[in-house]
C-alpha cells in the first residue's frame, strides 16, 4: 500500500498481523473489501492520507504497508466508498 | 443548574456520551445542558470527562462526556479512561448516548455494534449529517433507524438543532437493550454507496494546505501567528495585572505598618498571587488559539505535515500539540500530551516539553539582552535561545527513546476531520476551563513557592542593621533632594537585609558550584530564587542591586536593572557581569527546570515521582553544563569580564 498512487482506488485484501496496529486499523474501518483512495502524501512521502468509507485517515508508510491491496481503478465520481 | 441535594427528590439518570473523538460529543453536551458545568478538558478533544446536569421535566440528567473511543479495546490513555468509566460498577451509566458521525457511518456502525455488547440501553445521536451530504455520502436517516432498531435523534453539533428532541428522548423511558446482532449489514444500505461530489470543500482546502511546498509554508505562518499572539497581544494584559498588583500592594502598604506582616502580605502573598495571575493572559490566548486551530480541523493537518520530522527525533507528529503549547507554558502542554497513543511517546514528550522556551523566560532574556547586547544582535540571540531549547529537546528525546524509553508501538493512524468554522462558545468554554485548571494546580504551587522564597529572603532581620540605616536616614536633610536620598537608603537597606538573609547565605554556599559558569553570588541567589518560578529572578536581582521594586516585564522601559548589572563590581572592584556571563545565564535559564508548577503537572500526569525528579535533574545538569561550557569557552577566547 505504501507504493500507492494518488487518485487511484485500491481494495483491501488483508491486514497483516494481529497486533495493536492491526486492531487499530480494523477499528478505523480497514476491513477486507474496504476501498481506499490515496489523497495526498506529506512532504517526503510519509505519512499518507487515504479516503475510506467517506472519511480521511492518515497513516504512516509503515502502517500503510501492513495493508495488502488490489488495484480497483481510478477515483472518479462514484467510487471511494 | 441543579444542586446535588435536589437529586434525591427527582429521578436521577446517568447518561454517558460515547463516541469517537471528533464526533461532536463536547458541543453536543453543551447544547444538551446549556453549558459546560464541570469541564475538565484539553483543547479540541475530550481528554478528561466533562459533566453537565440538566433537568428535563421531573428527572435530572447527569450527562458525562467520555473521552473519544474508536473501539472497546482502549489504545490510548483517553480510551482506557473512557472504558473504565463505562464498565466500573459504581459509576456505570444508566443509559448510553452513542454519538455517531454520519460522515463515516459505516465505521461508526461497527462501534455501535461493540457498544451494544455492553448490554446497556442505547440512544443514538446522529451528528454531522450535513457533513456527510457535503462530502458526497448522504445518509437516509429513516432507513438507518429501521435497520438499527434503536431510538435515533439527528442533532447538529454546530447549531444545536435537535438537542431538545434528544434531551426529551434521553429523559424518556429507557429503551430496550435490544438485539445484540450486528446491524451493520442492513444499516450500511442507508448510506449512498456512490460519491455524489467529485471534490468537496475539504478536498479543495487540503489541496492547498497539504501541498508539499505551500503546506509547510502555511504551517510556519500559523506558528508565527501564534507567537505573535502569545507575546505581543498578551503584553498589555500582563501590564494591567502588574499594575493591579502594584495597586493592591500600595493599598496594603498604606494600611499595614512596616514590618514582617506587611512584607509578607506585599512581597509574599500579593507578589505570589500576581506571579501566578501574570501567566493567565498568555495561557488564555494560547489555549484559545490552539482550540481554534484544533476545532477548525487544521491541527490534524499540522500533525500530518510534521509527523516525519518529529519521528526522526523519537517523538510523534502528535507531540506537536503539547510542544507548541509549551512555548507559552509547559503546564498545559504536559496535560495535552495525553493525546499520544503510545506511552513512551507520551513520556518522552512530557520530559522535553519544559525545554521549550516558555513565556516566563522571556523577561530574563529581554533584561539581559538589552543590558549587554546591541539591538541588532539581541534579536538573533533571542532566536538562538529558542533554538537552543528546541535542539536540546530533540537531543534529549532521541536519547530517551534510545535508552529508557526504547521500543513501544508508536502509531499515527488518525482521522483528518473536515474543515469547520470554530464555534465561539466552544473556544470560550475551553479557554475558561484551562485558565481555571491552571490556577487551581499550578497557581497554588507558584503562590506557595513564592511565599517560601520570600521567607528565605526576608529572615533573619538584624536590629543592628535597621538601627544603622535609621541613623543614616536621620542625617539626611528634609526637602525634595533629601527624599530621593532617603528612597535610595531604603532600597540599600532592603539590599543589605537580603545580603545577610538565609537566601543569600545559601547563595554564597552554592556559588562555588556556579563559579565555573561565571555567576557571582548575586546571580547565584537570583538563580536559586528562580527555582520555584522563573519570574522571581527579576525582582530578586532588583532587590540585590538595591533598586527597590523592579518589574518582571517584557518592555524595555526599565533599564535600571540592566545598568546595575553592567556596572556591578566584585569584592576586588572588578566587574562581575559582561556579555559572556549574560550568555551563560540566559543559556542556564533556557535549559533549567525552574518551575514548581511544571514539576507538579508532570507528577500528576505520570502518576509517579520518577518523571518529575528525572526531568528536574537532567534539565538542571544540562543547564549547568551548557552554561559552564559557554563561559569556559568564552574565557578561553578572552571574553571573560576583566
Amino acid at each position: 500500500m505504501a507504493a500507492a498512487v494518488p487518485g487511484r482506488v485500491y481494495e483491501v485484501a488483508a491486514v497483516v498481523g494481529a497486533d495493536a496496529l492491526a486492531r487499530r486499523l480494523a477499528s478505523a474501518g480497514v476491513w477486507p473489501g474496504t476501498r481506499l483512495e490515496l489523497i495526498a502524501r506529506a512532504p517526503f512521502g510519509d505519512p499518507m492520507l487515504f479516503r475510506l468509507h467517506g472519511y480521511r485517515l492518515a497513516l504512516r508508510r509503515a502502517e500503510a504497508d501492513r495493508i495488502e491491496v488490489v488495484v480497483r481503478g481510478a477515483a472518479t465520481p462514484g467510487s471511494g466508498s | 443548574m441543579s444542586e446535588p441535594t435536589a437529586a434525591a427528590t427527582v429521578d436521577r439518570r446517568r447518561v454517558a456520551l460515547v463516541g469517537r473523538a471528533n464526533s461532536g460529543k463536547t458541543s453536543l453536551l453543551m447544547h444538551l445542558t446549556g453549558s459546560l458545568q464541570r469541564p475538565v478538558n484539553f483543547p479540541g478533544t475530550s481528554v478528561e470527562c466533562i459533566e453537565g446536569d440538566v433537568r428535563v421535566g421531573g428527572s435530572l440528567l447527569c450527562v458525562v462526556d467520555l473521552p473519544g473511543i474508536a473501539s472497546l479495546e482502549g489504545h490510548s490513555r483517553d480510551e482506557q479512561q473512557a472504558l473504565l468509566r463505562l464498565t466500573r460498577a459504581d459509576e456505570a451509566p444508566d443509559l448510553l448516548c452513542a454519538v455517531l458521525d454520519a460522515s463515516k457511518l459505516i465505521v461508526e456502525l461497527h462501534l455501535l455494534a461493540e457498544l451494544r455488547r455492553l448490554g446497556r440501553p442505547i440512544v443514538v445521536a446522529l451528528t454531522k449529517v450535513d457533513v456527510a451530504t457535503a462530502e458526497g455520502f448522504p445518509v437516509d436517516v429513516d432507513r438507518l433507524q429501521r435497520a438499527i432498531g434503536l431510538p435515533l435523534v439527528v442533532v447538529n453539533g454546530a447549531t444545536g438543532a435537535g438537542a431538545e428532541a434528544l434531551r426529551q428522548r434521553l429523559a424518556a423511558a429507557l429503551p430496550d437493550v435490544g438485539d445484540v446482532a450486528d446491524p451493520a449489514e442492513g444499516a450500511a444500505d442507508a448510506v449512498a454507496g456512490r460519491r455524489a461530489v467529485q471534490r468537496s470543500r475539504t478536498d479543495r482546502i487540503d489541496g492547498v494546505l497539504l501541498h508539499p511546498i505551500v503546506g509547510p509554508f502555511v504551517l510556519a505562518l500559523v506558528l508565527l501567528g501564534m507567537f505573535q499572539l502569545v507575546f505581543a497581544v498578551a503584553d498589555p494584559f500582563i501590564g494591567w495585572i502588574e499594575a493591579a498588583q502594584d495597586l493592591v500592594g500600595a493599598g496594603i502598604e498604606a494600611m499595614v505598618a512596616e514590618g514582617a506582616v506587611r512584607s509578607f502580605l506585599v512581597d509574599g502573598l500579593v507578589n505570589g498571587v500576581g506571579s501566578a495571575l501574570v501567566f493567565v493572559p498568555q495561557i488564555a490566548l494560547l489555549i484559545a488559539f490552539v482550540t481554534v486551530v484544533e476545532a477548525s480541523g487544521y491541527m490534524a493537518r499540522a500533525v500530518f505535515l510534521l509527523d516525519r520530522l518529529l519521528r526522526k527525533v523519537g517523538l510523534s507528529g502528535k507531540s506537536f500539540v503539547p510542544l507548541t503549547s509549551s512555548f507559552a507554558c509547559a503546564i498545559p502542554g504536559i496535560v495535552a500530551s495525553r493525546i499520544l497513543t503510545d506511552e513512551r511517546d507520551r513520556l518522552a514528550t512530557i520530559a522535553v516539553s519544559p525545554l521549550m522556551s516558555c513565556s516566563a523566560r522571556l523577561p530574563v532574556y529581554v533584561v539581559l539582552l538589552a543590558a549587554f547586547f546591541p539591538a541588532h544582535q539581541a534579536g538573533l540571540l533571542l532566536f538562538l535561545l529558542y533554538l537552543l531549547g528546541i535542539v536540546a529537546a530533540a537531543v534529549v528525546a532521541l536519547v530517551l527513546r534510545r535508552t529508557v524509553l526504547r521500543g513501544g508501538v508508536s502509531m499515527l493512524a488518525m482521522e483528518l476531520p473536515v474543515y469547520e468554522r470554530p464555534r465561539l462558545r466552544v473556544v470560550g468554554a475551553h479557554t475558561w476551563h484551562a485558565v481555571r485548571s491552571f490556577l487551581r494546580t499550578a497557581g497554588t504551587v507558584i503562590l506557595f513557592a513564592t511565599v517560601v522564597v520570600w521567607a528565605l529572603g526576608y529572615f533573619p532581620r538584624s536590629p543592628a542593621l535597621h538601627a544603622r540605616f535609621e541613623e543614616l536616614r536621620a542625617a539626611v536633610p528634609a526637602g525634595a533632594e533629601g527624599d530621593v536620598r532617603r528612597q535610595r537608603l531604603d532600597a540599600e537597606e532592603a539590599g543589605a537585609y537580603l545580603e545577610q538573609s538565609w537566601l543569600a547565605s545559601i547563595g554564597r554556599a552554592v556559588q562555588p558550584a556556579f563559579a565555573p559558569a561565571g555567576f557571582d553570588w548575586r546571580m547565584t541567589v537570583g538563580v536559586l530564587a528562580a527555582f520555584p518560578a522563573r519570574e522571581l529572578v527579576i525582582p530578586t536581582l532588583g532587590t540585590l542591586y538595591s533598586l527597590g521594586d523592579v518589574e518582571a516585564s517584557t518592555d524595555l522601559q526599565d533599564t535600571r536593572l540592566g545598568d546595575a548589572l553592567r556596572t556591578a563590581k566584585g569584592p576586588e572592584g572588578r566587574p562581575t557581569m559582561n556579555g559572556l556571563v549574560a550568555l551563560a545565564v540566559m543559556a542556564f535559564f533556557a535549559l533549567c527546570s525552574q518551575c514548581v508548577g511544571t514539576l507538579a503537572a508532570i507528577r500528576r500526569e505520570t502518576h509517579s515521582w520518577r518523571w518529575p525528579v528525572f526531568t528536574f535533574l537532567y534539565m538542571t545538569v544540562l543547564a549547568w553544563g551548557v552554561a559552564v561550557a559557554i563561559y569556559q569557552l568564552g574565557s578561553w577566547l578572552g571574553y571573560a569580564p576583566a
